[in-house]
């Protein structure tokens, strides 16, 4: 029972203590504490703590150190770091304070199992400080009575403390007042600095755990000042134009400190500053005057200052002062130069003369004006003219000559030196050789070799070339022993004509021109190109050159690229002075794609595709084939139209068959002994060759043979003998024929005979001369006096009874067996024979054509029966296409079909769709 | 007296001339400066005058140039003592009279203080340097006697005092830095040893 009372009481109590963190002035005391009381650590160190328990908490509690944990922020440190020291005290160790945290506190397993809180510190861990390092101090002067010393320094490492830094300092039997840092650890300002005593001067810095001191300084702060810069300065006009002079004042006594200057100045708008030098300005002073300045040049000044014997700080540079020289007279005539036109008249010269005004150096004021003088030298009497310009350009009207230029400018102060410039009536001097070009950087150097003769100067033109405006000269004036010069403000990727003249004393050389870039680029663009004309295997390209403002460098080549649409692309290098090329080997009737590019000596460009399409017959090929084609054709309808001609009686056997009256049928004269059909037998045996197949044998009596000539009758002579020997077996058939009335059939003149003698009939003949195979062609005269009409004519008499041996009808008749020219219709029918024989001769071979008439109806071609017409017909058609010759078998059949047939023979010619001839 | 110095010694010497010569001169300056503000804020007249202030020795000596350099110092010494006494007084007064109104004046006489202070010390090391014993200060001694207070001076004594005491400043720094020079260059009268002698 008192047992349990006693633990009761005893956890009690540690509730309590645990309560009451001040127990110690309380009522209730803590059971224990912890030695050493929140400690501050070196980092790296070992650390050991104790905890001591309460002797009264032991009765009560039954605690002892044995029971006690040691934490470090709620993590049980292990308990090897324990010792039991005796029975109320218990310590941990710790080899390295960086394993140690806050906080540290001291713990007990109240039966056995209950953790309780005893007691608990605060470990601070950090670094004692470095001693600092590396100070140094400077004087700044803040205005004309107070100097401020700043020392900085190396504070160290970090210490993870809170660290105190002081400067300090002091004379020998003076310590003055520490200076503490104010937010920082490195430098500290004294305000009331004094000269001229020894100072030393040193850092301290302190924190928990330790104290460190700098090396002292030992310094004059007098050696460290940095003064002010001196104020107030002024620059003022010298005596001389070449000379300014620079006022100041200086801010510091020369009790304090005796000082030395610096002088700087430079031209404005130059960044370049020059420097007096150190020794003219190395003593005490408050004004300088600056020398060897240019006239009628604004400078700017600014100068500073130290401690005269070097020890200390330069000031910083003064606030800058500008100040002008004053003028004094141009060192230099302008230089000129002449532009001449002669665009008016050869002998009339429109004289630009131009200047370069001055450099500000050299002008040495303001130009008031220039004096400008030309002198004909020429011509002695001429008077010396004189003009007063205020431009930098006057153009004069002279003539051609030699004039000397005089050119003066003025200020205000008086003139410049004269410049002199030699218009010669002709550059005829020997030029400069070998001009060139080289770009350098942003710069384009010329250089050139001087002439064998002695040069004064050297003129240099040059201008940027533009394809819209006109070339901008500009120029420079160079000495005669110079062979090369830096043309600046050239721009790149422009082209510039640069031209180089001599000038002699006595007179001009030639200009040398040459152009150049500055830079070079590849073309802006490509040319572009069209076709001019293309063929079937040849295109002409042309282009346009680029402009010079495309180029952008020397154009080297042209490049042509043609493909086709999925061929291999072709390349072509031209000329680059060329705009037009000739594409040849292409390939007919093919779609090209063709483009081209200009190359510079870097790079190309290439310009817009262009297609075009070969051609598809050359020149001439269509000529060839239309020309042959419409001959050939022109031939054949000719032939045709011959053919048609010739078997136009076949023809129209075939489209206007004869047919025979019945009515004028006269059976009974026929007769089977016709002596006819043996004399057309032998008749045909003697011209077996023959093509006719429808023959009639006209014989000519002996009486009308004198109304011909002999030359037209000799034809004849043939038939004469033909007479002799069928003279008796003449059949009579047709008893007028057209030799034996020529006057009837042939003249046409005689119409009023001719009318009467053929009243009732129609007369017609045909007559073939023939000749084959050099045989004496044989002129058959075939008449027919049949009064069948023609079939037109027959037409015509079936609605016109009686009508049918008009005239009309007649002339009709002839006309178709005029054959080819109307014209020939009154002509005799000799000649008509004659020409067609001749237009048929060797090819025509005996095709003759009867027309029986019917009082003759027995045909002369009675031997032939239908299929031996119909084959000869076909015989000499085909004689007819196969090269007009004829062939033999034609004829040589007739015979026998003669002789074959004559008891079966038919008294009519029966043809196919055929009629009876009347 | 300064037959065995050294050339260290000598150095220290020359180096200490020089910077004291240079401490008076803008001693001078200052206190010419001090003067006009002084004379400003008390509203004094510049040229009112002010009888000789009681306890510093006149800068101006009849036969100056008959002195030894020990005796030129000790003179110098016993001026600037008196002169770093006052100046403490009238600053301590300065406060009292002005509180810190008038920062600035009382800066320019804590500054004027401490160049007297800083070129007592000078001295003194001259002193040392002559071989010759640096007298104790008259204020020790008398507080050992028990001397008798300053007697009570009304605010307008205070300021007149005061302009004397600066007047005279400004007089022995001129007169301290023609001692230097004196005792910088190489003098018979002095005794100097060959090395202050060779020193230029």
């Amino acid at each position: 029972m008192f047992s349990t009372w006693n633990w009761v009481a005893c956890g009690f109590y540690l509730v309590l203590s645990i309560c009451s963190p001040d127990a110690s002035s309380g009522l209730v005391q803590s059971c224990g504490h912890i030695i050493p009381e929140s400690p501050v650590l070196a980092l790296g160190s070992n650390f050991t703590a104790l905890c001591i328990l309460n002797e009264s908490c032991l009765d009560f509690g039954n605690i002892y150190a044995s029971q006690i944990i040691w934490k470090i922020k709620n993590r049980v440190v292990p308990k090897e770091q324990y010792r039991e020291i005796n029975r109320t005290v218990s310590s941990v160790t710790f080899n390295d304070t960086s394993s140690l945290a806050t906080p540290l506190t001291c713990n007990i397993l109240a039966d056995g199992q209950i953790e309780q809180n005893i007691y608990g510190i605060t470990v601070t861990v950090g670094l004692a400080p470095e001693k600092p390092k590396n100070l140094s101090c400077i004087v700044h002067q803040e205005s004309r009575f107070t100097y401020a010393m700043t020392c900085t320094w190396n504070p160290g490492r970090h210490t993870f403390l809170d660290t105190q830094f002081r400067l300090r300092y002091r004379w020998p039997e003076q310590i003055f007042p520490d200076c503490i840092p104010k937010d920082v650890n490195n430098s500290c300002t004294i305000d009331d600095c004094q000269f001229f005593v020894n100072t030393e001067i040193w850092v301290e810095a302190s924190n928990a755990l330790g104290k460190a001191v700098s090396d002292p300084l030992v310094i004059d702060p007098i050696d460290i000042v940095k003064p002010l810069p001196p104020q107030n300065v002024s620059v003022a006009s010298g005596v001389l134009p070449t000379v300014l002079q620079l006022v100041w004042e200086n801010w510091i006594s020369d009790a304090v400190m005796t000082l030395k200057f610096n002088i700087r100045y430079r031209i404005v708008g130059d960044t370049n500053w020059t420097e007096v030098p150190p020794e003219d300005t190395a003593s005490p002073r408050t004004s300088f005057s600056i020398q060897g300045l240019r006239p009628y040049t604004e400078y700017v000044f600014s100068i500073r200052c130290m401690k005269e014997d070097g020890v200390g700080y330069w000031s910083d540079w003064s606030e800058e002062k500008t100040g002008i020289t004053s003028e004094e007279q141009p060192s230099k005539g302008p230089p000129i130069w002449r532009i001449i036109d002669t665009s008016q008249s050869p002998a009339c010269w429109t004289v630009h003369l131009i200047w370069k005004a001055l450099k500000p150096y050299e002008a040495n004021g303001v130009i008031l004006q220039y004096e400008l003088t030309v002198r004909d030298k020429s011509s002695l009497s001429s008077p010396v003219k004189k003009y007063n310009v205020t431009s930098t350009n006057h153009t004069l009207q002279l003539r051609e000559g030699t004039y000397e230029v005089t050119l003066i400018a003025r200020n205000s102060v008086g003139p410049s030196p004269p410049s002199v410039l030699l218009i010669p009536a002709s550059n005829s001097k020997a030029p400069v050789k070998n001009l060139r070009t080289l770009p350098k950087h942003d710069k384009l150097w010329v250089g050139w070799t001087a002439p064998n003769n002695y040069v004064l100067k050297y003129v240099i033109e040059w201008c940027l070339m533009s394809s819209n405006s006109d070339c901008i000269i500009e120029w420079q004036i160079v000495l005669g022993d110079v062979q090369g010069i830096d043309l600046k403000g050239i721009k790149p990727f422009k082209c510039y004509l640069i031209t180089v003249y001599p000038l002699y004393a006595d007179g001009q050389g030639s200009g040398q021109s040459v152009k150049a870039y500055l830079k070079q680029d590849r073309p802006s663009k490509g040319p572009t190109v069209q076709t001019k004309k293309v063929g079937k295997a040849e295109a002409v390209l042309t282009w346009n050159h680029l402009t010079v403002e495309e180029q952008n460098g020397f154009i080297r080549n042209y490049t042509i690229l043609y493909k086709t649409i999925d061929g291999n692309e072709t390349v072509v290098t031209v000329d680059p002075s060329k705009t037009e090329y000739t594409l040849s080997s292409l390939t007919s009737d093919t779609l090209y794609t063709v483009r081209m590019m200009a190359s510079t000596d870097n790079g190309s460009r290439t310009g817009p595709d262009f297609t075009f399409t070969t051609q598809k017959f050359g020149k001439g090929e269509i000529e060839a084939i239309v020309v042959p084609v419409c001959l050939a054709f022109l031939l054949i309808v000719l032939l045709g139209v011959l053919f048609c001609f010739n078997k136009r009686d076949l023809i129209k056997k075939h489209i206007w068959p004869i047919v025979p009256d019945p009515s004028k049928s006269n059976i009974a004269q026929w007769s089977p002994q016709v002596p006819a059909k043996h004399n057309i037998s032998s008749k045909d045996q003697m011209y077996p060759e023959g093509s006719f197949t429808d023959v009639s044998v006209v014989e000519i009596e002996a009486d009308d043979k004198k109304s011909f000539s002999e030359q037209d009758l000799k034809p004849f002579d043939l038939l004469k003998k033909e007479k002799s020997t069928s003279e008796g077996h003449s059949s009579g058939i047709g008893g007028s024929s057209c030799m034996s009335s020529p006057r009837q059939s042939v003249s046409d003149s005689d119409e009023g005979e001719t009318t009467q003698n053929t009243s009732s009939t129609v007369q017609y003949s045909t007559v073939v001369l023939n000749g084959y195979r050099d045989q004496t062609p044989v002129q058959v005269f075939s008449r027919s006096e049949s009064t069948q009409p023609l079939l037109d004519s027959e037409e015509r008499s079936e609605d016109h009874a009686g009508g049918a041996d008009s005239t009309p009808q007649r002339q009709q008749y002839f006309r178709q067996n005029g054959g080819q020219d109307e014209t020939n219709t009154d002509r005799p029918c000799f000649e008509r024979t004659k020409q067609m024989t001749d237009a048929n001769e060797g090819d025509l071979v005996g095709f003759v054509q009867l027309q029986i008439s019917g009082q003759s109806s027995q045909p002369l071609g009675l031997g032939m029966e239908k299929n031996t017409q119909e084959r000869a017909v076909s015989n000499v058609l085909q004689t007819f296409t196969e090269g007009q010759t004829v062939r033999p078998e034609t004829v040589e059949e007739n015979p026998l079909s003669v002789d074959e047939m004559p008891k079966s023979y038919l008294p009519q010619t029966v043809r196919q769709g055929g009629y009876m001839p009347q | 007296m300064a037959a065995a110095e050294s050339p260290s010694a000598a150095l220290r010497r020359r180096d200490l001339c020089s910077r004291g010569i240079r401490l008076a001169g803008k001693m001078r300056a200052d206190v010419v400066d001090l003067l006009d503000t002084y004379v400003e804020q008390q509203g004094l007249d510049a040229s009112a005058s002010v009888a000789a202030v009681e306890g510093v020795p006149l800068a101006a000596v009849e036969h100056w140039d008959e002195q030894t350099g020990t005796q030129r110092l000790l003179e110098n010494l016993a001026a600037y003592r008196a002169f770093r006494a006052l100046l403490a007084q009238m600053l301590e007064e300065q406060r009292e009279q002005l509180g810190e109104a008038d920062a600035g004046l009382g800066r320019a006489l804590a500054a004027v203080l401490l160049q007297v202070s800083a070129f007592a010390y000078h001295l003194e090391e001259l002193l040392r340097l002559e071989s010759r014993g640096i007298p104790g200060e008259e204020g020790d001694e008398e507080e050992e006697d028990g001397p008798p207070p300053p007697p009570r001076l009304s605010l307008f004594e205070q300021k007149l005092r005061g302009l004397g005491v600066l007047r005279e400043l400004a007089q022995w720094a001129v007169r301290s830095v023609r001692d230097l020079r004196q005792l910088a260059k190489p003098s018979p009268a002095t005794g100097a040893a060959p090395g202050l002698a060779e020193s230029p």
